[in-house]
C-alpha cells in the first residue's frame, strides 16, 4: 500500500487521476472559463481511461490577493461562481445528449472552508456556495455523473459546497491523514462544554460527532475508502461507471441515496422513521389540503 | 398559547417556533406533523447527557393559504440554537417530500387547477447550521435540504421567512440563499459566518464581533433588502409574513420564480459582477456600499421605522 499524503496537492491530485497531458485547464468544451480570477479553484477539461471529464479542485498553493481570507485551499466568492460557471457550462454543452454520454464531473476535494471574510458577509458569500451546490445539483439530476473524491481536508461547510452534492463521494482512507469534519472534537468540546475525554471515548463508538472518513463511511456521507493513491483513478472510473448504471436503472444517486446508507450501515436510524412518520400522519388529513 | 387572530398580530421576533408555524397559515387549516406527541427525539444527545426535546427543535406541519397547501419547518432558537441534526433535518426534508406527493397528485388529477393549489415550503429560520452533538448527521441533512430545493425548481416556491432571534447562520445561511423568496422582518439576519470567526480571521480592528451595530449592518435584513438578498422587508407580526406569503403565491409562478438570486447562469454572472464590486470598493462598512447605491445618508437608515425604510431605501438596481 502507498501512503503518501495529499493535503494541500489538489493539482498533483489531477495529474496523478487523470490520463497523462490530457488536462486543460479553463476551458469546458470550446468554452473558456475566466482564468483571471477564483485562483483557488482550478477548472477545466481531461480525460480519465480515454473519456472526456471536466474537473474541479481546489488549489491550497494559490492566494487570491482580492480577498485576503481565501488561501490554502479556502473557496472564497470568486472561486465558488467559478466552479458554478464551470458546471453551467458543461450543464448547457450536454444538454441533449443521454445519460452515458454527458461528460462526468470530478471533484477533486482538498478545502477548509468558505471564505470568511467581512466583504464575504457584505456581498454574501452564503450566495457563492449555494449557488455552486444549485449548479452541482441539477446537473446530477440531469444525468451527469458526479463524482467526489476527498484526498485532504473537507470540512464543514466546505464540504457541502464543494463534495457533498455529488452522486457518490469517495475519501483517501485515515491513513492519508484525510480530514472530513465539522469540527475538531476539541472545539466541539469546547462550545458544548462536554469533556474532551468523553467525547474521544465516545467518538470510538458513536460515528455521529467523530472527526474522520471513516465516520462518515458508517453514516452513509462517505461511499468508499480509497487504501492506495494509485487506486484513484480506478476507483473514480468504476464509480462513474456505476453511477451511470444506476441513474439508467433510475436507482437513486446522491445526498437521499446516502440518508438510506446511512441507515443501512446503522449510522442514521431515525431518519427515515421521522419523514415516514410525517407522510403517515400527513395520509390521514390529506383530503382536508387538496 | 393564543388564538390565532392574536398571534397574527404577535411580534414574529418574540414569538416561538410553533406561534410562528400555525400563524403562517389561514386560521384554523394547521395540522402538526410528526409532532411532540410522537416523541421523536434525538438519540444522540442523551449519550452526551443532553436534554432532549419532543419535537426536536423544529416544528414541522401543514396549512393552508388560500387554496395553496404549505407545508412549514419552524425552527426554535431556544433548543441547541435551533441548530440541525438527524432528526430535526429529517423532519426539514419530509416536508419537502409532502410538497413533492401534493404537486404530483394535483399534476395527475387536476392539472388546469395547478396555478391556484400550488403547494410551497416555508421555512422559518432560527439556527446557526449544524447541530455540534450530532455534526456529522447535521451536515449531511444541509446536503439534503440543497437536492431537495433544486428538486422544487420548476414545481413549487420555497420560502425563507427569517426575523428570529438566532438569524440564519452556517449552512443554513445557504439554505436560505438558495430558496425562492426571502421575506425578513427588520430585526432578521441572514449570512454564513458568525461575526467572531470573522474578526478572528481578520482582526478586531477589521471587524469587532462586538460591536452590535456593525454585526447587524453586515447581515441585518436592511442591508440584505438594499442588495436584494431579501425580497421583501416586512413589519415584525406573524400576520405581516403570512400575508406576503399569500400575496406573493397570488403573483403566480412565473414571477415568483424571478425573484431567486442563484441557481441559473445568468444569476451566478449577476453575482460574480457583485463580487468584483465587492474589489473595486472595498468597503469598510455595509453603509459605503448603501451609499454607492444612492442612499445619501446611510447611517439614517439604520435609525428609522421600517415604514420609512421602505420608503426611502435605493436599493441595488
Amino acid at each position: 500500500m502507498t501512503v503518501e499524503v495529499m493535503i494541500g496537492r489538489g493539482r498533483d491530485a489531477i495529474d496523478m487521476i487523470v490520463d497523462e497531458g490530457s488536462f486543460k485547464e479553463n476551458m469546458v468544451g470550446d468554452t473558456p472559463i475566466p482564468s483571471d480570477i477564483g485562483p483557488g479553484a482550478v477548472v477545466g477539461e481531461a480525460a480519465i481511461e480515454g473519456r472526456d471529464v471536466v474537473v474541479i479542485a481546489n488549489d491550497a498553493q494559490a492566494v487570491n490577493e482580492r480577498f485576503p481570507v481565501v488561501y490554502f485551499g479556502v473557496i472564497g466568492m470568486e472561486e465558488a461562481y467559478k466552479m458554478a460557471k464551470t458546471v453551467y457550462t458543461m450543464l448547457h454543452q450536454d444538454a441533449d445528449k443521454p445519460i452515458g454520454e454527458k461528460r462526468p464531473l470530478v471533484l477533486i476535494v482538498d478545502t477548509p472552508g468558505n471564505g470568511p471574510g467581512k466583504q464575504e458577509e457584505i456581498f454574501g458569500m452564503n450566495k457563492a456556495t449555494g449557488a455552486y451546490q444549485l449548479a452541482l445539483a441539477e446537473a446530477r439530476k440531469a444525468g451527469h455523473a458526479i463524482v467526489a473524491l476527498v484526498i485532504g481536508r473537507a470540512i464543514s461547510g466546505a464540504f457541502l459546497c464543494h463534495g457533498l452534492q455529488a452522486d457518490q463521494i469517495l475519501a483517501l482512507s485515515p491513513e492519508f491523514s484525510t480530514m472530513i469534519h465539522v469540527m475538531p472534537i476539541t472545539s466541539i468540546s469546547r462550545i458544548t462544554k462536554i469533556d474532551i475525554e468523553r467525547l474521544e471515548e465516545l467518538s470510538v463508538s458513536n460515528p455521529v460527532f467523530a472527526a474522520g472518513p471513516q465516520f462518515f463511511y458508517r453514516l452513509g456521507g462517505v461511499d468508499e475508502l480509497v487504501e492506495n493513491i494509485e487506486d484513484m483513478r480506478p476507483a473514480i472510473a468504476r464509480h462513474i461507471a456505476e453511477v451511470e448504471d444506476r441513474k439508467k436503472a433510475g436507482l437513486p444517486t446522491g445526498p437521499m441515496y446516502h440518508g438510506e446508507l446511512g441507515e443501512e450501515r446503522g449510522g442514521r436510524m431515525l431518519r427515515r422513521k421521522a419523514i415516514e412518520a410525517m407522510e403517515a400522519e400527513y395520509a390521514k388529513v390529506a383530503d382536508q389540503y387538496v | 398559547m393564543a388564538d390565532w387572530k392574536e398571534l397574527e398580530a404577535k411580534s414574529f421576533y418574540e414569538a416561538t417556533a410553533r406561534e410562528r408555524a400555525i400563524g403562517m397559515v389561514d386560521e384554523g387549516t394547521w395540522t402538526e406533523l410528526a409532532g411532540p406527541k410522537d416523541r421523536l427525539t434525538s438519540p444522540h444527545l442523551p449519550v452526551l447527557g443532553e436534554a432532549v426535546e419532543f419535537d426536536d427543535g423544529v416544528v414541522t406541519g401543514v396549512g393552508l393559504v388560500g387554496k395553496h397547501p404549505v407545508f412549514v419547518a419552524s425552527q426554535e432558537g431556544k433548543f441547541i440554537g435551533g441548530a440541525v441534526g438527524e432528526v430535526h433535518g429529517a423532519k426539514i426534508v419530509g416536508a419537502f417530500l409532502l410538497a413533492n406527493q401534493v404537486y404530483d397528485k394535483i399534476m395527475a388529477e387536476c392539472p388546469d387547477e395547478i396555478e391556484e393549489r400550488r403547494p410551497a415550503v416555508v421555512i422559518s429560520f432560527e439556527t446557526g447550521g449544524v447541530r455540534l452533538h450530532e455534526s456529522n448527521a447535521g451536515l449531511l441533512a444541509h446536503a439534503e435540504f440543497m437536492d431537495q430545493i433544486q428538486g422544487s425548481k420548476g414545481k413549487f416556491p420555497v420560502f425563507a421567512v427569517i426575523g428570529s432571534k438566532v438569524g440564519a447562520f452556517g449552512g443554513m445561511g445557504f439554505v436560505a440563499a438558495a430558496t425562492d423568496v426571502i421575506i425578513m422582518n427588520t430585526y432578521g439576519r441572514l449570512g454564513l459566518t458568525g461575526p467572531e470567526v470573522i474578526e478572528q480571521e481578520m482582526g478586531k480592528a477589521e471587524f469587532d464581533s462586538a460591536d452590535k451595530a456593525l454585526v447587524y449592518r453586515t447581515t441585518g435584513a436592511r442591508h440584505k433588502y438594499i442588495m436584494r438578498d431579501a425580497n421583501y422587508l416586512v413589519e415584525d407580526t406573524i400576520g405581516a409574513f403570512h400575508d406576503c406569503i399569500g400575496e406573493v403565491m397570488d403573483l403566480g409562478y412565473a414571477a415568483i420564480e424571478k425573484m431567486r438570486r442563484i441557481g441559473n447562469e445568468e444569476l451566478v454572472d449577476e453575482q460574480l459582477a457583485l463580487a468584483e464590486l465587492s474589489v473595486e470598493l472595498h468597503p469598510k462598512d455595509s453603509r459605503d456600499v448603501w451609499a454607492y447605491y444612492g442612499n445619501e445618508n446611510p447611517e439614517q437608515l439604520t435609525e428609522i421605522t421600517t415604514a420609512e425604510f421602505l420608503a426611502t431605501a435605493k436599493r441595488r438596481p
